[in-house]
């Protein structure tokens, strides 16, 4: 008699779903484990030592000065981050702007045809790129922003329009009209910029003409802009002297000038490497069909090659630019009010330190992930469409 | 092009080609040349004339060693010469295995290209030791100097020897894993002599850029495989961490761990500063590395993992012996950039944590009795970052030769 | 958009981390913290002692290039050791920023804090720390060009000034300030060095710190010390002292009277130099404080022991190995121009004063 041949059916524990889930959770319960460990630590210490573990500080007086802005000392500590997120903001959007077109021209010059600018550009990006960026930042504060800058009694007042020292940077800004009606300018502006590129595209299309949207649009934007304002009433305030400061218009820190100066030629060193790696990996065949076009060294560059290998470099430029916006913390340490100096500051004047860094950390993560956002878009947007 | 141009003699054609060939290229020359002849005549002044390097020649061993205690300088000395010698001793194989595959640059060389090829590889770092000896006035490292020199030299001799020959697979694995055991071992003997919170000036750079980048790398492979895992929870684990840590910055990470990582683990076992320090830089470089063994994954063609499957192995398997070597070794130039970013990065943790390390002892001999107020923070400034800069600019260059060697990107 | 779904995940991440917050506070758990031994003990069994100061502060605790510590806080340090353990070299100084000074403590990392460290009440509560005798009466001033003109902070309206971050001088700037309606924008750096610079090129008109600070910056500024004025006002009180952590009477005490030895040996006159002779003194209570024999009540001879758990030797250690008060004060901060004002003994018109050791 022959033993009935047993059902093949995999057993449980063989099945590859079962196998890579109770792996999965295995893993999952053991981070979730320790994480809980932390936690619960954390509850612990924190309720025994009555420290606090809610974000009631926020409210409370932050008790201290923000250099540069508008701000007492007896308004709350949420408005003390307001700033500092802001200010985060201004060194990072104005130094990514400013590194990238220093690391455009740096890259390019590595590239030249001129031996002592290769060689220049090629110092530049060696020497800078290998020294700790806080060396760099130490040194822009004390060798440039203190020792090339005037005093206040002697500023320089380039045009009359603008004050030049060590105490900060008096730049003329507007005033007089509402911020409403300078949206509604704006977007007249923008909308105006649209249509009459697209309007150039048309002649471009019919005649063959350069469209120059650009120059077209910006022209118009810009003109809007200056209209519109002076019809609304607009004025601009000049910068001045005024005692031992300087008053009117807006005063450009002679922190935020040193660590913006630092920001930028050390981005503009890693920038540089990425564009000269970029104008490289075009092939050399359009650059030559250019030439051939009778295209002059500044259009091949200009219309041909640089379009091209921005569309490469875009990828590692994004992380160049997170970078920079990681690195403006380092501004903490020589008096600039960005996140992180508000942070430590109001964390050394009793708020709790765990949930005022978390709230830090946390602005810094939404804002990489947001730029990296940005950067997918315009990745996915220039992508080159392969046929 | 006129007749004078072609007729001209080399060197002044060489001038008109390479920099006055249009007039905006003349005028570039003119004004980069006046101007970097500007800032070399300042450096070259404040160098060599107006800075007062007294306070670094006074400060040299406080800057490089910090208090590591004078009766345990013997086994600071025996560990550095046992790691030149391991460093010797794998360069020298590396060497001899490309000889022995026919792969090798410098077989084919003269003594004297061998020499110079050196010269510009390593001239930069060892004239910047010379340079330190010299700053030095006791005879002690001018010995350490010396016997390092002859280990590594003794080192690259006989891993020469070992590489040349072909080693059956256990001998093999025994040599790795002896060789792996080393630097281990003389890092215990370090800490067994001195404990690592004592650790400071250029030591606590190095060691802590070094501790860093060995100990993020298993969990930077863990963390790329579950980032590629066809397994969701595992993939948003990896995800999660990963994307959270690049988005913060290091320096705020630093702060965090210094003023509240006692309340997340018990006061018992809250670290020193220098463990904090190395632990948030293995946290930090991990979800870095990760991103770099990722992009080394996708490199490895798919057939060689399904040649892999094919053959019958066990998916683990297809990954630790086809797809992860693969994967690695063309990762080695980004590996050390990452390194290079870590080693620069070592110099947060002074501001953050106020571990005296290289950066901030320029910050603490500044206020001696003999150098306070006296604006000498430029000087130590300029000594850190030029040691930094040699460190940095050597191993890039290192990594770019490696990069074309290895032909990354060009297959 | 793989952003904009880990923007999200981010997002309920937080959003848990919140709830988890929010449900901790209702549930709070009974403290920890059982029955401990006295860190006494454990300082003795250890045979070192870690101290909690600084590596760049001039006068009260500086690195040499030999990596030694030297300074007025530093010899307190030392102090402590010589009383506890019997030998002044037994000291680990451990190099604390301002911003983590407390947390140190509160981890046990060190023993005892002697950072030129300001008693205030929120430190003495909410940090978990426990004040003991001052050892060094401070206020904080404010230095000044001596060629700007300014005779009194009152002048200053409009003014920049420059500040040490993380620190209570950032905000009693503030206050100050405000309580005499001057506008001054006040800017903290975070190294001594970088205020200085800042202060040579004029980027500040002020610059504010404890005056023994100021005094001390004053006395090597680069131009001579006359090119620098101290205002007269002092518009706070500094008083620095010695920290240990809360809930442990027995080290307090011993680390106490460590500092409190050193007083009490410069009212008597007793030095280092002379601290052998005063073995054999007339005074009994100079013998008893020294850890020599006396004749008690029932007429034997005997050493006296408080029971602080100190040696009984304790003061003569400390005297002979680091000095009294007026010593450890002519050592480290006289050099740098500063005099003993409110720092002189009680018998001399000032504040430092030692209760009675019997």
């Amino acid at each position: 008699m022959t033993p009935p041949i047993p059902k093949s059916r995999t057993p449980f524990y063989r099945n590859v779903r079962f196998i890579s889930w109770s792996f999965q959770l295995v893993v999952f319960a053991v981070v979730a484990a320790f994480v809980y460990w932390l936690f619960g630590n954390y509850q612990r210490n924190t309720a025994s030592s009555g420290i606090p573990t809610n974000f009631t500080f926020l409210g409370s007086p932050a008790s201290f000065d923000i250099p540069g802005a508008d701000f007492e000392p007896t308004e709350s500590v949420r408005n003390a981050y307001v700033i500092g997120v802001l200010n985060t903001l201004r060194v990072s959007i104005v130094g990514i702007i400013l590194a990238t077109i220093l690391g455009i021209l740096i890259g390019i010059g590595r590239l030249s045809k001129n031996w002592l600018v290769r060689k220049l550009s090629t110092i530049y990006v060696e020497v800078l790129r290998n020294l700790p960026l806080l060396v760099i930042i130490t040194f822009t504060f004390l060798g440039v922003v203190l020792q090339v800058l005037p005093r206040i009694e002697d500023s320089w007042t380039p045009l009359g329009i603008m004050v030049v020292s060590n105490r900060g940077i008096g730049v003329p800004w507007y005033s007089g009209t509402s911020g409403l009606s300078l949206i509604v300018v704006f977007f007249v502006g923008v909308i105006g910029w649209w249509l009459l590129a697209r309007w150039r595209h048309l002649v471009a299309d019919r005649t063959g003409q350069p469209a120059r949207a650009f120059w077209f649009g910006g022209v118009f934007f810009l003109a809007a802009l200056v209209v519109g304002w002076i019809v609304l009433g607009g004025r601009i305030i000049l910068p001045m002297v005024d005692g031992k400061r300087i008053a009117g218009g807006i005063r450009v820190d002679p922190s935020y000038f040193a660590v913006l100066i630092a920001l930028v030629i050390y981005t503009a060193s890693h920038i540089a490497e990425i564009v000269r790696g970029s104008i490289q990996a075009v092939p050399v065949g359009q650059g030559e069909a250019a030439s051939a076009l009778a295209l002059s060294g500044f259009q091949r560059m200009w219309n041909v090659v640089l379009p091209q290998a921005m569309r490469i470099a875009i990828p590692p430029l994004g992380n160049q630019y997170l970078n920079l916006i990681k690195n403006s913390s380092l501004g903490a340490g020589f008096a600039y009010f960005e996140l992180t100096q508000v942070t430590q500051v109001t964390v050394g004047n009793g708020s709790p330190a765990v949930p005022a860094f978390t709230l830090a950390l946390t602005f810094y993560v939404v804002l990489s992930l947001i730029t990296s956002a940005f950067v997918n878009v315009a990745n996915r947007r220039f992508k080159l469409v392969e046929r | 092009m006129t007749n004078a141009a072609l007729t001209g003699r080399p060197a002044r054609l060489w001038v008109r080609k390479n920099l006055f060939r249009t007039p905006l290229d003349a005028v570039l020359t003119v004004v980069f040349g006046s101007l970097s002849l500007y800032v070399l005549a300042r450096l070259a002044l404040f160098v060599f004339v107006n800075a007062r390097w007294e306070i670094i020649e006074r400060n040299l061993k406080l800057l490089l060693v910090g208090r590591w205690p004078a009766d345990q300088l013997d086994v600071l000395v025996t560990s550095v010469v046992v790691l030149s010698l391991w460093g010797g001793v794998i360069a020298g194989i590396v060497a001899g295995r490309q000889i022995r595959k026919g792969t090798s640059v410098i077989a084919g060389m003269t003594p004297t290209q061998r020499l110079s090829d050196l010269g510009r590889r390593f001239g930069l770092v060892l004239g910047t030791s010379l340079l330190l000896l010299l700053l030095t006035n006791s005879s002690g490292p001018w010995l350490m100097a010396g016997l390092m020199l002859v280990g590594g030299v003794a080192g690259t001799w006989s891993g020469r020897r070992i590489g040349v020959r072909f080693l059956s697979p256990i001998v093999a694995r025994a040599g790795i894993l002896i060789m792996a055991a080393v630097p281990i071992a003389t890092y215990a003997y370090m800490v067994s002599a001195v404990p690592l919170a004592q650790w400071e000036g250029f030591i606590f750079n190095l060691s802590a850029a070094a501790a860093g980048i060995i100990l993020s790398f298993p969990l930077g492979v863990v963390l790329a495989l579950g980032r590629r895992s066809k397994l969701k929870l595992l993939k948003m684990v990896s995800v999660v961490y990963i994307e959270f840590v690049r988005g913060s910055p290091l320096y705020v990470l630093l702060l965090l761990a210094n003023v509240s990582l006692e309340f997340f683990v018990p006061a018992s076992i809250a670290p020193s500063k220098v463990i904090r320090a190395m632990v948030t830089f293995t946290i930090f470089t991990a979800a870095y590395l990760a991103e770099i063994v990722r992009g080394g994954l996708q490199s490895v063609p798919r057939g060689q993992e399904e040649a892999a499957k094919a053959l019958g192995l066990t998916p683990a398997k297809q990954m630790r012996l086809i797809v992860l070597p693969q994967a690695l070794r063309n990762v080695i130039p980004a590996q050390i950039g990452q390194f290079i970013s870590l080693f620069k990065d070592t110099t947060l943790a002074g501001l953050a944590l106020g571990i005296f390390d290289l950066l901030a002892g320029a910050g603490v001999i500044t206020q001696q009795d003999d150098f306070r107020g006296q604006g000498l923070i430029i000087e130590a400034l300029v000594f850190v970052g030029f040691l930094f800069w040699v460190g940095s600019f050597t191993m890039s260059r290192e990594s770019q030769r490696l990069e074309r060697r290895l032909g990354v990107g060009t297959r | 958009m793989k952003s904009i779904k880990l923007l999200a995940v981010f997002a309920a991440l937080m959003l848990v981390l919140a709830a988890c917050t929010s449900a901790s506070e209702t549930t709070t758990t009974a403290a920890g913290g059982g029955e401990q031994g006295s860190l006494l003990d454990t300082v003795k069994a250890r045979g070192t002692l870690n101290c909690g100061t600084r590596d760049a502060f001039p006068g009260f605790a500086l690195l040499t290039d030999t990596g030694e510590h030297v300074g007025f806080d530093s010899d307190f340090c030392r102090a402590i050791a010589a009383a506890v353990l019997g030998d002044a070299t037994k000291v680990k100084h451990v190099d604390l920023e301002t911003a983590d000074r407390f947390t140190a403590l509160q981890s046990g990392q060190i023993d005892v804090l002697v950072r030129n460290t300001t008693w205030t009440a929120g430190r003495d509560g909410n940090e978990g720390a426990t004040f003991l005798t001052v050892n060094y009466y401070d206020g904080q001033g404010m230095m000044v060009a001596a060629d700007s003109g300014y005779t009194s902070i009152n002048d200053m309206d409009g003014v920049i000034i420059c500040v040490a971050k993380g620190t209570t001088t950032e905000g009693n700037a503030a206050a100050e300030a405000a309580r005499l309606g001057l506008d001054w924008e006040v800017r903290p750096f975070d190294d001594t060095d970088l205020i200085q610079q800042a202060f040579l090129a004029g980027s500040c008109d002020g610059w504010s710190s404890d005056s023994s600070q100021l005094t001390g910056l004053r006395s090597v500024y680069p131009d001579g010390p006359e090119s620098l004025v101290i205002l007269p006002e002092v518009f706070s009180k500094e008083p620095l002292a010695p920290a240990v952590l809360d809930g442990d009477s027995a080290w307090a005490q011993a680390v106490n009277w460590a500092i409190l030895a050193t007083i009490q040996a410069e009212e008597w006159g007793i030095t280092s130099a002379n601290v052998d002779s005063f073995l054999s003194s007339d005074d009994s209570n100079i013998r008893k404080f020294l850890g020599g024999t006396f004749t008690d009540s029932d007429g034997n001879e005997t050493t006296l022991d408080p029971g602080l758990g100190l040696p009984t030797d304790f003061a003569y250690q400390v005297i002979k190995q680091v000095g009294n008060y007026g010593e450890i004060f002519e050592r480290n901060l006289a050099p740098l121009g500063l005099e003993r004002g409110v720092n002189a003994l009680w018998n001399d018109g000032g504040l430092m004063y030692a209760p009675p050791y019997r």
